[in-house]
């Protein structure tokens, strides 16, 4: 099922994963694994449980489902560990939504809420740097979270992130708020650390978007991947040409 | 005119007293959206630890307080490791039944362990008179209300200023994504809530000297701390603060110049003249998280 490559150890491995909501399965996936360094796309329709499947993998969710199956980083098991411990771990998620804290300023919310561990692979971003990366949180530092838009948000999430020192960055429609400018500034930032050896799983319903960064693209239907092949190979195919890329061109 | 300035001195002493007992509870309702109705038992338990440490164990007072913060803060832990899943979930409904439950059974052991007989903390303090002129208070009194203002300002900026303070407000506002921020969230639980019976212990330690001290008095205490912690806007530790010693300057005004009869009724008609024209209390407009 998965293409990662079989001689590279993949970073993030999830085996049997399975979220169901009151009973009802809103993902299983058999395998699914992201190789060093590696850009993979998670596309579908609304609904086909794209958040359902990072969430899980993060051991993370506003909501209540119940998780089974393994998730291993680095060849450890995580997924008995609590949601914290697998951010210490470097498993970072950039959720949809609420990214700020909406009483603390912008500088507040880029002030590191525990010591991150340099370790292999994990690059510690300065606030400094966020704001090199995004100059638009420097103008807007004393602002705070509840001041900013949603594009500014998600630069704040995305920023909070690469402070923690990502070994897996899981971004969940990163696009949404941010005008296509901004988007092409992101999906290029994505670009440039997944060349420094980050792995990222990036949740995109803007199709057309996510095929200029990704290596691979999965897509999901109602819980299952369907696809999973290289960029190039699974957007000529019919399923994402006819009902993603049509339908949104 | 020397009766009413020394109605206000009192006022002023019960007000810094209401705020002290708050404050654990204030911190619990910002950080952890939780209510506790055991509170004002938890009060009595501190009262009389503090009292049975200096009476039976023979301890000096100075020791006995933080003997009786020490078995709080167990106290609360111990409820927050029982209450743990409804508190992630969110279940006002079910932390309500269980912290009233919680506070009658303790009541129940204490009635028990304790007697119903009222008894008295003596302390060095509380024998000690200054009289200025006319007026008078207890050097326990004045203690009361330096405890309160340090206690206060010292949980202000700890909240403000430190790490810790900022890990615990960010729990506050968005504990689930506080979690993505790496804080282990459950420990920021569990400190809250041991505070919270640290607190109220000290609160009782030092003020149940003021009275004789009952099992039964834990009911009052919950009662005008929660009036405390509404009016001060949710969860706002400045605005709990000017509520407390609001309220005890009211409560002693009221009492001396109406009827003492009166006095919670007419707490309560002015708590809900508030509400209706500042939904959010004092500190209405950011009476949200802690502040």
């Amino acid at each position: 099922m998965s293409a990662a490559p079989d001689t590279i150890a993949p970073v993030l491995h999830a085996r049997g994963l399975q979220a169901t909501y009151a009973g009802n399965r809103a993902v299983e996936v058999e395998s699914l694994a992201v190789a060093p360094g590696e850009i993979v796309g998670v596309v579908g329709a609304n609904g086909a449980g794209k958040s359902t499947l990072v969430n899980a993998l993060a051991g993370w969710s506003r909501g209540a489902p119940s998780v089974s199956g393994e998730v291993s980083l680095d060849g450890r098991r995580v997924d008995a560990w609590p949601t914290h411990q697998r951010v210490r771990a470097g498993l970072l998620l950039v959720p949809e939504g609420r990214l700020a804290f909406a009483r603390m300023s912008v500088e507040e919310n880029l002030t590191a809420a525990f010591a991150p561990q340099s370790g292999r692979g994990r690059r510690i971003y300065t606030r400094d740097e966020i704001y090199a990366l995004f100059p638009r949180l420097h103008e807007r530092r004393g602002h705070l979270g509840s001041q900013l838009s949603g594009g500014e948000r998600q630069m704040l999430g995305i920023g909070r992130a690469l402070m923690m020192g990502p070994r897996v960055l899981m971004l969940d429609e990163p696009s949404i708020g941010l005008a296509p400018m901004l988007v092409a500034q992101v999906l290029e930032t994505m670009r440039t650390l997944a060349q420094a050896g980050l792995s990222i799983l990036l949740v995109e319903q803007n199709v057309r978007a996510a095929l200029e960064v990704v290596d691979r693209l999965v897509l999901l239907e109602r819980g299952r991947v369907v696809l999973d092949g290289p960029a190039g190979q699974v957007g000529a195919d019919p399923r994402i040409a006819q009902a993603y890329l049509g339908a949104n061109a | 005119m020397v009766n009413l300035i020394q109605q206000l001195i009192n006022g002023i002493v019960l007000g810094h007293a209401y705020a002290l007992v708050a404050i654990g509870w204030t911190l619990l309702l910002g950080v952890a959206r939780l209510v506790n109705f055991g509170h004002g038992q938890m009060y009595m338990l501190g009262a009389f630890i503090s009292w049975w440490a200096v009476s039976d164990l023979g301890l000096p007072y100075w020791a006995a307080v933080p003997l009786a913060m020490a078995a709080g803060a167990l106290f609360g832990l111990a409820m927050q490791r029982i209450m743990l899943r409804a508190t992630f979930e969110q279940n006002l409904v079910s932390i309500m039944i269980m912290t009233l439950g919680f506070g009658y059974v303790l009541q129940g052991v204490a009635a028990l362990v304790f007697g119903s007989t009222g008894q008295i903390l003596d302390t060095p303090l509380s024998q000690r008179d200054i009289e200025i002129g006319d007026l008078w208070l207890t050097w326990q009194d004045a203690a009361i209300v330096v405890a309160a203002i340090v206690v206060f300002a010292a949980l202000k900026w700890v909240l403000d200023g430190t790490r810790i303070g900022r890990l615990v407000r960010m729990v506050a506002e968005d504990p689930k994504l506080a979690q993505l921020a790496g804080i282990d969230v459950r420990r920021v639980y569990y400190g809250v809530f041991a505070f919270e019976g640290a607190a109220v212990a000290f609160a009782a330690g030092m003020i149940a000297p003021r009275t004789p001290i009952l099992t039964s008095m834990g009911f009052e205490e919950v009662i005008m701390t929660f009036v405390v912690v509404v009016f001060g806007g949710i969860g706002s530790i400045a605005g709990s603060y000017v509520a407390g010693v609001g309220l005890g300057i009211f409560a002693a005004l009221f009492g001396a110049l109406v009827s003492p009869a009166y006095t919670s009724a007419a707490a309560f008609l002015v708590l809900i003249a508030v509400l209706v024209l500042r939904p959010g209390g004092l500190s209405a407009g950011a009476a949200k998280g802690v502040h």
